[in-house]
């Protein structure tokens, strides 16, 4: 499968990486596959508690790449979702530790044992990122629909091809289709037109997230989570299925216009 | 926001989204070609400056642009009209 070792990146932090990464790669284990989430980002763990699993970690990437255990011993096996495994990032060491060709070498060796295998990558675009990307056959960016984050977004993809990597796909995260209709935040078109990258997938503001992350229970465990929902659709999509996008957009009503002039919001 | 804020925003200035829109199509541009934001106007001023001393040229019509390249990282392209009579 040339979609197996699927790099999660952005450029600019705080978009959702992280918690696309972990529900995508949930929902994919839910689906009978087996899946391994890397948490790349040393010295900064975080997908562990996305997937809430910080409890049980032993062993970190670090310490693999040490040569102290091999990587399937520092594996972290999800207990509410069978065939989901997590191999952390240590929180300690800083992003030099891990080297492109540790991380290389670290997929060669879990490559035949897994369907997907899944790298969350740091922000920025320096050393970490690079490792990242390195073993990806797919890359996929994650922007949110606001200028900071299209902008790095667009770095991303440059630096991509420049390591004669195939064009990542992009996730549009936290698109409010409330705002969209207002005309406060760009669109799915705009922000395509800006970028022109295959799209993968668009997930809704959720307000519901941060209480999925606050649990360590990822959004995609719960069937009336709207996020959940499209993130499932990415997994879908990953696996070849033709799922259509929803546009999240529809033009406000002179009433509604109205009311939002008069009202408090 | 306050009232007249938003009677301004709902029927006056075109919407946020579109200004965001063209804000960063340009800012693209310039990245893409890693170049500074002010590198086409100094370019332009140059040009113009040199283009003074040739009557046959109308400096008013002058135009600059980037555009994308294949095989550079970004290309100005320079429009210089050459005057009617």
């Amino acid at each position: 499968m040339a979609d197996k070792v699927i790099c999660i990146t952005s450029g600019k932090g705080g978009v959702g990486k992280s918690t696309v990464t972990a529900n995508v790669a949930t929902a994919l284990a839910m689906k009978g596959y087996k899946v391994v989430a890397i948490d790349a980002d040393i010295g900064l763990r975080n997908l562990d508690l996305v997937l809430g699993l910080e409890n049980r970690i032993v062993y970190d990437i670090v310490h693999v790449v040490e040569g102290v255990v091999p990587p399937e011993k520092a594996l972290v096996k999800d207990k509410k979702t069978k065939n989901l495994y997590l191999l952390p990032a240590a929180q300690t060491k800083d992003k030099s530790a891990v080297k492109p060709e540790d991380l290389v070498k670290i997929v060669e060796e879990l490559r035949d044992k897994f369907d997907f295998i899944f790298i969350d990558s740091p922000a920025g675009i320096e050393e970490g990122f690079k490792t990242a990307v390195t073993p990806a056959d797919t890359i996929i960016v994650v922007a949110n629909p606001e200028m900071a984050s299209i902008r790095d977004a667009d770095r991303v993809v440059g630096l991509c091809e420049a390591m004669q990597k195939p064009e990542p796909k992009l996730v549009i995260n936290r698109l409010d289709p409330k705002k969209v209709a207002r005309g406060d935040m760009l669109d799915v078109e705009d922000v395509l037109q800006v970028l022109s990258l295959d799209l993968l997938g668009v997930v809704p503001e959720d307000k519901n997230m941060v209480s999925y992350i606050n649990r360590g229970e990822p959004a995609v465990l719960f069937e009336d989570s709207i996020a959940g929902k499209e993130l499932r659709n990415i997994a879908e999509r990953l696996l070849g299925k033709e799922i259509p996008i929803p546009k999240w957009t529809y033009s406000e009503g002179f009433l509604e216009k109205l009311k939002r002039l008069f009202g408090s919001e | 926001m306050g009232f007249m804020d938003k009677l301004r925003d709902a029927f006056g200035r075109p919407p946020a989204k579109e200004v965001a829109k063209k804000r960063l199509q340009l800012i693209l541009k310039y990245d893409r070609a890693g170049l500074p934001p002010n590198a086409v106007e100094a370019v332009k001023e140059a040009i113009l400056k040199a283009l003074e001393e040739f009557p046959f040229i109308d400096t008013s019509g002058v135009n600059i642009h980037i555009t994308e390249s294949e095989n550079t990282k970004g290309k100005i392209e320079i429009e210089v009209p050459v005057r009617n009579n």
